[in-house]
């Protein structure tokens, strides 16, 4: 089962490559209430601690798949599980400190049952996550 | 006159706790436990592994169907004509969402799927390719036995020009396997709800629940949308006891499929949904 709100405590974590860190993960289930195709999405954008991470440079991982933002956006035969969290990775030399810390993500969808003129449909989660080591 | 309609139950009204507090099975025995005959689900929520179930999945499904002694009433399906940035989808990759589902819809036995058309207008005009899409997706509907049925909802009024283009295709084809699928926003008086600024909230458009007779032989379903129900057993938006009238007057015997629209809080579309059946069915009562 998963939390109630979007921004999930599983797998908030610091990730290394090559023995160093150089970022850091939030795992988010959809804020919609349907599964969707992952092209529908326009990415998201991730503020911690009041220090703001474009879309541009945050990786999704769907299931066994990671796509840049041009990546998923062209991604029609990828789905998205209404019941299973996606994985952001933002690129952070050095990672977060372990500790409290003020994470938001703002999700953005096209709904192509809304106006046009609406344009895309922006989500914003935010809580406290603990990140562990 | 005794009420002729039937309760169901669409799983969105559980969108806060499915896969939070409880499973499909939870939200199917829950329903029931409610009084639900029929069970409405979301193709792209409720179906694991959509849109390619396994066969153990599909089994699974009648298993609970047969286990509740509940009918599938209503498939929900998407067209997302915004899929790809930059281009709306044509006739042809819509027409191939569209009969992926109703195939779908066939193999887990509903008799109505109610797809979700794009738009291209404030006032929510379908997106034109519509027409063609249904007309070509219309005998495999016939094979099936599945009544295509688009949503009316607020703030696309009765008297519009959807549903003359929806009666004017049902007119020109002769089908009895398209029809609409009534939400009760449209009904909706006043605005029952505190707002939290920007909020969205359907519009009123205050339509006589008696205006939608004449158009109930081209209805499969209605949606009795609601926001909350309270202690006394009212709901703040839609004046349900003139829903409920304009209903046993004209003898409509199909599904009042129910769908709590309000706050997302844990477990309370299972309260919510037993609200408004005490509702509807004390009003019933009075006949």
């Amino acid at each position: 089962m998963l939390e109630p709100g979007v921004i999930q405590s599983r797998g908030f974590r610091n990730r290394s490559e090559g023995g160093r860190i150089t970022g850091f993960q939030v795992r988010i289930r959809t804020p919609y209430y349907r599964g969707i195709w992952a092209s529908l999405l326009e990415g998201a954008d991730v503020i911690v601690d009041g220090e703001k991470f474009d879309r541009e440079k945050i990786r999704w991982t769907i299931g066994d798949r990671t796509l840049t933002l041009p990546e998923l956006e062209a991604a029609t035969d990828v789905r998205w599980p209404f019941l299973e969290p996606a994985i952001l990775t933002v690129p952070k030399l050095g990672g977060l400190t372990v500790g409290m810390h003020d994470v938001s993500v703002s999700v953005a969808l096209r709904a192509s049952y809304f106006p046009p003129a609406f344009g895309p449909w922006i989500t914003k989660a935010e809580r406290k996550l603990a990140l562990v080591a | 006159m005794t009420a002729k309609f039937k309760l169901g139950v669409t799983l969105y009204s559980y969108t806060g706790d499915f896969g939070t507090t409880m499973t499909l099975d939870d939200c199917i025995a829950d329903a029931v436990d409610a009084g639900a005959k029929g069970i409405e689900i979301l193709s792209e929520t409720h179906i694991a592994g959509y849109p390619n179930p396994t066969d153990a999945w599909v089994e699974h499904w009648h298993g609970l169907m047969a286990k509740y002694k509940v009918e599938p009433i209503c498939i929900d399906s998407w067209i997302d004509s915004r899929l790809r940035k930059g281009r709306t989808l044509g006739v042809q990759e819509s027409l191939d969402f569209l009969l992926k589902d109703m195939a779908l819809a066939h193999r887990l036995g509903f008799k109505v799927i109610k797809p979700k058309l794009g738009v291209i207008s404030d006032d929510l005009i379908p997106d034109p390719v519509w027409r063609e899409v249904m007309e070509r997706a219309l005998p495999t509907a016939e094979k099936y036995g599945l009544t295509i049925s688009p949503e009316i909802h607020a703030p696309t009024p009765l008297k519009s020009k959807t549903v003359d283009d929806y009666l004017d295709l049902i007119r020109k084809t002769g089908t009895s396997y398209f029809k609409m699928l009534i939400d009760t926003s449209i009904f909706k008086t006043r605005e029952g709800r505190k707002l939290k600024p920007g909020e969205w909230a359907d519009p009123i458009l205050a339509i006589n629940p008696r205006d939608l007779i004449p158009y109930l032989p081209h209805v499969s379903l209605i949606h009795a949308k609601f926001w909350g129900v309270a202690d006394d057993l009212t709901e703040g938006s839609i004046p349900y006891d003139k829903v409920i009238e304009a209903l046993i007057e004209c003898g409509y015997d199909g599904y009042l499929s129910s769908e709590y629209e309000g706050p997302r809080e844990l477990y309370a579309g299972g309260d919510q949904i037993r609200r408004q059946f005490a509702m509807i069915n004390r009003l019933s009562a009075r006949g």
